[in-house]
């Protein structure tokens, strides 16, 4: 198993910075997320621990080996692709085993480590198809399958769910933890949705512009974000930032006025308020605002409130029994615990 | 509702009627041929037209009886299912360079590859004449083997190119991760995925050698070598005259393989022409 170390790793087309200055650690048998959107470096940062991507400054180490000359095919790492990636001319089993055969595994091993991989991932029945024969789930497990077969190094998925509906992705999601638990592999995992990224993470880099934002525990990224790019990308719907100003610890915006603001900080500020930590009607709460009710929208399990609040657009997760009329005004509170406080030139959080 | 599927069955027929007297007009150089080959040879030279020609195999029975057809059918085959595998052997890793690694120059390769076609075939005759005299290599089917494939080669490149560049290239790093080598790659993963390409560019490059006459002429200087395109101007000289049918019916053979070849990957064949300019 191995240890994968970033160092100051670099990527650059001409003048054009695909990934810039980026350092990790991943510790053996660690389950890495890179999240972020599209074009953030993440993929390009995989395609480099893959080695099939060189970087154009910085090392990649595994295991203390310094890897950046080591081509991809040397590298026992294995990879998940989001297009699944499985040879349309072969069969599953030929699939399966076209790992094994390119590094010489002896033949009589073969059959059993094929046949084997396939039941981890429910594929033995399908072992005779074309991948053109199959689903888009099965497909995928076939890709995880032909991965996991040579019992690699390194694990790496690029954004291997993508493709599938929802439903499918959420079993294939615990699949592919189950599957990292057992085999213990150093997994990277590359991926835009941030529901994904959570559940799956022992730890997460939030990347944006080549550049990381953060790197932390599910719990860290969500509770505790460096910036307001991760405070924005986390959550669903993303966390209200308001324009504002601090002044002798007190935060004042339009309609918003917040006391006793433990922070060192003078001069124009951003507050951050996650939609779940607000609460609808309080019977008394010390920090509020008032707003416009704009929209309500009832999912069954809890009711989405947009408000008017100033000229900005506020949106608060309410009790999935609350209803209000369109027009109408609403009384939203908050804790003081779950405020953020952000710069507002940089974004960066204010501690 | 049967108004409806009346005037259905009726804009079928008319559709039938005009694809098939389009069909007709397109064909009927080859049909006239067919019969002219087919018809004795006084009836095709007398001034008068005949609307119901008689039936006649005097030009099969003259042109296997007086002339080695056969010879010249297996020089063609030979010839033209020679320089085809060179040009696939050739074209296969050319093109897989052109369309997936990166190198200075390599649009300006490819392009100059492909300008190579461009150019009127009579300026090189003389050249190659001379070279392949010097290389004793005149009068010989391999000789023709190679005017064929260097002909070819430009095309056979482009179409299994364009082919390439339409692989995921996703492919191409599952199977660089999964160790395989370059080689392999190409052999084992892109080849097997394009083999309609490669099947289309052989066709095209088997059709352009079939029809290739100014090189043969030069080349073939006596029956040893002759093709069928060649064996054509046979008929045309000496003491018997232009033998029309015989000609019309050498025609109509060299003619026929291409065309059964061409029904069975006609779907390949038009992607292949369009050179991936149209994604399919």
């Amino acid at each position: 198993m191995a240890r994968i170390q970033l160092n100051n790793i670099q990527k650059r087309w001409g003048s054009v910075y695909g990934v810039r200055d980026v350092n990790i650690d991943i510790a053996d048998e660690e389950f890495l997320v890179l999240l972020g959107p599209s074009g953030c470096g993440k993929t390009t940062t995989m395609r480099m621990i893959a080695g099939l991507e060189e970087p154009t400054e910085g090392d990649v180490i595994m295991d203390g080996e310094i890897m950046n000359d080591v081509d991809a095919r040397d590298r026992d790492v294995a990879m998940v692709f989001q297009g699944y990636a499985l040879y349309p001319n072969m069969s599953i089993y030929e699939n399966i085993r076209f790992p094994l055969r390119m590094r010489d595994v002896p033949k009589a091993e073969q059959d059993a480590r094929i046949r084997k991989a396939a039941d981890m991932v429910e594929m033995g029945p399908y072992l005779d198809r074309k991948p053109g024969a199959l689903s888009g789930g099965q497909r995928q497990r076939a890709a995880l399958a032909r991965a996991v077969v040579r019992s690699p190094q390194v694990f790496l998925m690029d954004e291997p769910l993508s493709n599938l509906d929802a439903k499918l992705r959420q079993a294939m999601r615990i699949q592919i933890k189950q599957l990292q638990r057992q085999l213990k592999i150093t997994s990277v995992y590359v991926t835009h949705d941030q529901i994904e990224a959570m559940t799956l993470a022992d730890r997460i880099v939030v990347m944006d512009q080549g550049s990381i934002q953060q790197i932390g525990t599910p719990d860290e990224i969500y509770s505790d974000p460096a910036n307001t790019f991760v405070a924005g990308f986390i959550g669903a719907p993303p966390m209200n930032i308001v324009d504002g100003e601090i002044k002798a610890g007190v935060f004042t915006a339009p309609g918003l006025k917040v006391a006793n603001v433990k922070i060192d900080h003078e001069g124009p500020a951003k507050l951050g308020i996650r939609p779940e930590d607000c609460i609808v009607s309080p019977p008394k709460s010390p920090i509020h605002l008032e707003g416009e009710v704009y929209g309500v929208e009832p999912t069954g399990d809890m009711t989405y409130l947009s408000l008017k609040v100033g000229g900005l657009d506020f949106e608060v997760k309410a009790d999935r029994s609350y209803r209000a009329e369109l027009g109408s005004s609403a009384n939203v509170g908050f804790d003081l615990e779950h405020l953020y406080f952000f710069k507002a030139d940089s974004g960066d959080r204010l501690r | 509702m049967a108004s409806v599927r009346r005037s259905k069955g009726e804009s079928h027929l008319i559709r039938y009627l005009i694809l098939g007297s389009w069909a007709l007009f397109c064909l009927m150089p080859v049909l006239w041929f067919l019969t002219i080959g087919l018809r004795p040879r006084v009836e095709i030279i007398t001034p008068t037209p005949i609307y119901w020609p008689t039936f006649s195999l005097e030009a099969w029975n003259m042109i296997w009886r007086d002339w080695p057809m056969a010879k010249y059918l297996m020089n063609s085959v030979a010839a033209i299912f020679g320089s085809v595998v060179i040009d696939l052997v050739l074209a296969i890793p050319a093109a897989y360079s052109l369309a997936r690694y990166e190198y200075r120059g390599r649009d300006d390769i490819g392009f100059y590859i492909l300008s190579t076609r461009m150019m009127a075939p009579a300026i090189v005759a003389i050249p190659i004449f001379f070279l392949f005299r010097n290389m004793g290599l005149l009068d010989s089917v391999w000789a023709l083997m190679l005017i064929y494939a260097a002909i070819n080669l430009s095309i056979v490149t482009w179409i299994i190119r364009s082919y390439m560049i339409d692989i995921p290239k996703e492919l191409e790093d599952a199977a660089r991760t999964d160790g395989a080598s370059d080689l392999r790659i190409l052999w084992e993963i892109i080849v097997p995925a394009i083999l309609p390409g490669i099947i289309t560019a052989a066709v095209i490059a088997m059709i352009f050698a079939i029809n290739e006459f100014l090189f043969t002429l030069l080349i073939a200087s006596t029956p040893n070598a002759y093709t069928m395109s060649v064996a054509l101007a046979n008929f045309t000289g000496g003491s018997d005259g232009v033998i029309y049918n015989a000609i019309a019916l050498v025609s109509f053979l060299a003619f026929l393989p291409v065309f059964i070849v061409v029904l069975l990957i006609q779907n390949h064949l038009s992607r292949g022409l369009t050179m991936g300019a149209v994604k399919g």
